[in-house]
């Protein structure tokens, strides 16, 4: 193998492609490989990330594993992706790369009303799911990255949907997988250990070993790639087809009266908003409780550029939504659990000092935006205004911490800006799981500019290897994926735990390093 | 906060850089400014009501990989702008380029999100690429045949009158010597097909019916220009476009109405690329017929009982009106299906993409002359759509719609009979 020019050796893995998957399911030409190396954010901006050579095309688990067996013989890095939207850690940094790319994997396999769970592989996107959910009267939550992601990869990584809050964040959702680890193994986990065809239990025989592709922020292609998972469904009471009324970009939603009822109550100060969302938990009803930052009022509300800014100098939402809570009361059940669940959440608001919005402002975020959390199609609005956007803090912790971290946002946002963009407070608290915990990030508009996401960069890097440094975990880094793990990992003494996986399961170092961790020792 | 920190510096990130043609600038701002949020692949979220129909872009869902998408496109923009490929470093630049119907899918459900315009970079993109290698081959009889004949089918200019011969007792007027104030624009498909010359006579004798003083060019009828605006060939589309807005011009008319799609959407709005000023308004001759209908009832005849699905053309909806940032996407949606369910025993049943989220026949941009088989694999989509619904036919109104559609059907197990909406309505009359 030494003895062959580097081009025979491309050629001949080209080859062994091709012969597994078929002509015109692998490609290494300079048009195709170009469209996987972008990234929404940095990367490709800052010329960090390179072409792939070769994109393949495997449909299936044993063509998937016949890939990986190729890439472990030749020692090429892989990247599994599944709609490749919004890419994290999917743009090539080494060379030799290998695409994974999932468009052949696109089926909804199986919907097992009953039992409330479908089975479903990667290019299969969430609003594909909810639409055949919502037929059959189940639901399943969708990211603020919008509907048209993987369904798949989003239970794999945040999971931070809206109606979390009632029915668990994704990665709880996970029932059987079916993976093709770094190696080529296949692994099968959940009652697809015993019954290739049925997963509708997540655990199975041994340890749980869900966890080992979850963590905070999934372990970014890491460890192999998921084929087929089973993801739990939920009850729903809303309209078999989505109500969407109008045209692009001025579409709306109501959802049934009877059903769902949005709320936006506001707080003198973020520390009444938490007081109101914990209570709200403690009441154990809604479907949806978000503390979104004004940034986000007019993002998702704004039909263009021009309104953005425009209703930006108004202030509009500014000077009305600053400390408000959006709560949305779902009757799972009945009209009736809506009736109860108003009545009790008129005592909270009452008991915790709130008030409503003003009615124009309720009527001009409500039908536009905010039922984006329960279906999502407007989240990339955020890079509008400047061409992208990024947070500086972020972490899962509980609401009370939350609170304090954004505040701590708030000196880092003054801090840089610009090139961060007027942004007011950009304080985002999800609350989950019932009030059990909370969600913080501050985002904030920025200039798409080389010099200023690098500026930005920077300076974020270097908050966290502060942070880390004094013991703390700021919450951006896991988005880092490797390299956040490789200097957090000695500090919270979990490296060797990560490292041992890797090596069990890699030995060959393929599956998009340096993610979960780096190996260099 | 400061002052200087409200809006951001650089003033293109505020605004879309709408004025001034669409150059090597404005493609490189549309291009760096995706965001890679895949919106372009997919109807919008909101509008998705199964797994089956969920997709928006014919190139994509049939090539797969993202080089053929917007987004792909956006990314091979950027590389061919910066100098990181060349334009002949890969002969797929071409298939990415021009295996696509330009149907304005991606360009529609990107507009949800972000302030853009893929369909005006597409165009600008294989501008460039015929500038460098001249026209495609796939394409060179359409121009020649333009340039010889003004027409994209390679007749000769009196067959466009031949249609208009059969109704000399309606009255139709030669505006090129008589006076009238709509001008009836046929377009080249409608007036030179043997197989559509049906369609325009009953077109006109409803018009007709509707007591509209309407006249044509007959044979000094030129193409529109829609193909070679869309294939990258912008001297003959200039050329064409401006005689065009000329003669309109001369002739007086108010009205300009045309029954062909792709004339509808180039007139309406590409000819605004060209500068020149324009005296007239520009009508689908469905949008005119149910203006008049709401004064003018039209008295059917006969009960037609049958359930119908509408294709909406691309470029009588998403691609019919000029972009204004932040404003609904419109298009003639509502005057056809309202027009249907006028006609007695019709029963309109819907297909899953409609309007601004339809899915293209897959005969436009090039592909129907270029490539047949793709034209022909996006129309099979289309139809199975169609059978989904339960309908006894499609009906739509736009030549190459029609014929792109029946041409995928061939092959096809389960027949879908396309109907125009003329057609249907003479039925009915």
């Amino acid at each position: 193998m030494e003895n062959i020019s580097r081009h025979e050796k491309h050629n001949e893995i080209f080859r062994a492609f091709e012969s597994a998957l078929g002509k015109g399911n692998v490609k290494d030409n300079p048009a195709t490989v170009n469209a996987y190396f972008g990234d929404w954010l940095p990367p490709k901006i800052l010329g960090q990330s390179i072409p792939p050579e070769f994109v393949v095309l495997p449909n299936g688990t044993m063509e998937t594993q016949t890939v990986v067996r190729i890439c472990n013989r030749y020692k090429l890095p892989f990247v599994p992706v599944g709609s490749n939207q919004w890419s994290l850690s999917t743009a090539p940094t080494l060379p030799g790369t290998v695409i994974i790319d999932s468009k052949r994997m696109k089926e909804l396999i199986e919907i097992d009303e009953d039992n409330m769970f479908a089975v479903i592989e990667p290019y299969l996107t969430v609003a594909q799911l909810h639409a055949e959910a919502n037929k059959r009267g189940l639901y399943i939550g969708s990211p603020e990255a919008s509907a048209q992601s993987s369904a798949l990869a989003g239970h794999t990584f945040q999971g931070l949907w809206g109606v979390a809050y009632r029915l668990g964040v994704a990665f709880r959702n996970v029932l059987g997988m079916e993976w093709v680890l770094p190696d080529g193994e296949i692994l099968r986990t959940g009652t697809f250990s015993m019954d290739p065809d049925c997963g509708y239990w997540g655990k199975g025989p041994g340890p749980d070993l869900r966890g080992m592709m979850r963590g905070y922020c999934g372990a970014l292609g890491g460890i192999g790639m998921i084929t087929k998972m089973a993801v739990k469904l939920h009850p729903y009471p809303g309209p078999k087809v989505w109500p969407a009324e109008g045209h692009i970009p001025n579409m709306t939603t109501t959802m049934p009266k009877d059903r769902f009822h949005w709320e936006l109550i506001k707080f003198d100060d973020l520390e009444g908003a938490a007081n109101y969302m914990y209570e709200v938990g403690k009441a154990e009803i809604g479907g949806v409780v978000q503390k979104w930052p004004t940034v986000y009022y007019n993002w998702w509300w704004a039909n263009s550029n021009e309104e953005y800014w425009t209703e930006w100098q108004k202030r509009t939402f500014q000077d009305n939504v600053k400390h408000t809570v959006g709560t949305c009361l779902w009757g799972f059940t009945s009209d009736e659990q809506l009736k109860y669940e108003k009545r009790v959440l008129e005592d909270i608001i009452k008991d915790t000092g709130g008030r409503r919005v003003k009615q124009e402002i309720y009527d001009m975020w409500i039908p536009r935006a905010a039922n984006n959390w329960i279906r999502d199609t407007n989240g990339s609005r955020m890079m509008r205004p400047a061409g992208t956007f990024l947070a500086l803090t972020l972490a899962s912790d509980t609401i009370r911490s939350s609170v304090n971290l954004v505040k701590e946002g708030y000196k880092r946002v003054e801090k840089f800006s610009p090139p961060i963009l007027d942004c007011d407070g950009p304080d985002w608290i999800g609350t989950y799981d019932f009030s059990h915990f909370g969600f913080a990030e501050t985002d904030f508009p920025v200039e798409k500019t080389p010099e200023d996401i690098g500026d930005l960069m920077g300076k974020l890097l270097g908050m966290v290897k502060e942070d880390l440094q004094n013991n703390v975990e700021c919450g951006i880094g896991p988005f880092l994926g490797g390299p956040y793990h490789g200097m957090a990992g000695p500090v919270f003494k979990y490296d060797k735990l990560l490292k041992g996986i890797k090596r069990a399961i890699d030995p060959n170092l393929v599956s998009n390093p340096p993610h979960n961790i780096p190996m260099e020792d | 906060m400061a002052k200087d920190m409200l809006l951001p510096k650089d003033p293109r990130y505020l605004k879309y850089p709408l004025e001034g043609p669409f150059d090597e600038e404005k493609a490189r701002w549309t291009a760096f400014n995706c965001s890679r949020c895949s919106v372009c692949k997919w109807v919008d979220s909101w509008r998705v009501k199964s797994a089956k129909y969920a997709r928006i872009c014919p190139q994509h869902t049939k090539f797969m990989y993202d080089s053929h998408s917007a987004q792909g496109k956006c990314d091979l923009a950027l590389a061919l702008i910066d100098g990181k490929m060349k334009w002949d470093e890969d002969p797929e630049i071409k298939d990415i380029l021009f295996q696509c119907t330009m149907c304005g899918g991606c360009d529609a459900m990107d507009k949800s999100v972000r302030d853009a315009e893929l369909i005006k970079m597409y165009r600008w993109l294989r501008t460039e690429y015929v500038k460098r290698f001249g026209p495609l081959p796939e394409h060179k009889g359409m121009l020649d045949s333009l340039k010889q004949y003004d027409n994209v089918w390679v007749q000769p200019r009196v067959k466009r009158n031949s249609w208009v011969k059969d109704l000399k007792d309606l009255g139709i007027k030669d505006l090129n010597k008589d006076k009238a104030d709509v001008l009836l624009f046929v377009g080249c498909t409608y007036g030179l097909s043997d197989e559509l010359k049906g369609t325009v006579v009953n077109m006109a004798k409803i018009l007709k019916k509707l007591g509209v003083d309407f006249g044509t060019l007959g044979d000094k009828e030129m193409c529109c220009g829609s193909p070679p605006s869309k294939t990258g060939n912008m001297g003959e589309f200039e050329r064409l476009g401006k005689a065009n807005i000329k003669k309109f011009n001369e002739l007086g008319v108010k009205t300009i109405l045309t029954p062909c799609a792709g004339c509808y959407g180039t007139i309406r709005v590409e000819y605004e690329e060209l500068g020149e000023k324009m005296n007239f308004e520009v009508l689908h001759v469905t949008e005119y017929i149910e203006r008049l209908t709401k004064e003018k009832k039209i008295e059917y005849k006969k009960e037609i009982p049958i359930s119908v699905t509408w294709h909406d053309p691309c470029h009588m909806g998403r691609m019919g009106r000029p972009y204004v940032p932040g404003k609904d996407l419109e298009g003639v949606y509502e005057e056809p299906r309202n027009i249907l369910k006028n006609i007695p025993g019709v029963e309109l049943v819907e297909m899953e993409r409609i309007k601004e989220y339809a899915w293209c026949c897959g005969g436009g941009g090039g592909a129907f002359t270029g490539f047949k088989d793709f034209a022909q694999w996006t129309a099979q989509q289309r139809l199975e759509e169609a059978k989904d619904t339960g309908a006894d036919i499609l009906v739509t109104s736009c030549p190459w719609c029609e014929t792109n559609l029946r041409a995928g059907g061939i092959g096809m197990e389960e027949k879908m009979e396309i109907v125009d909406i003329f057609d249907l309505m003479m039925e009915a009359l």
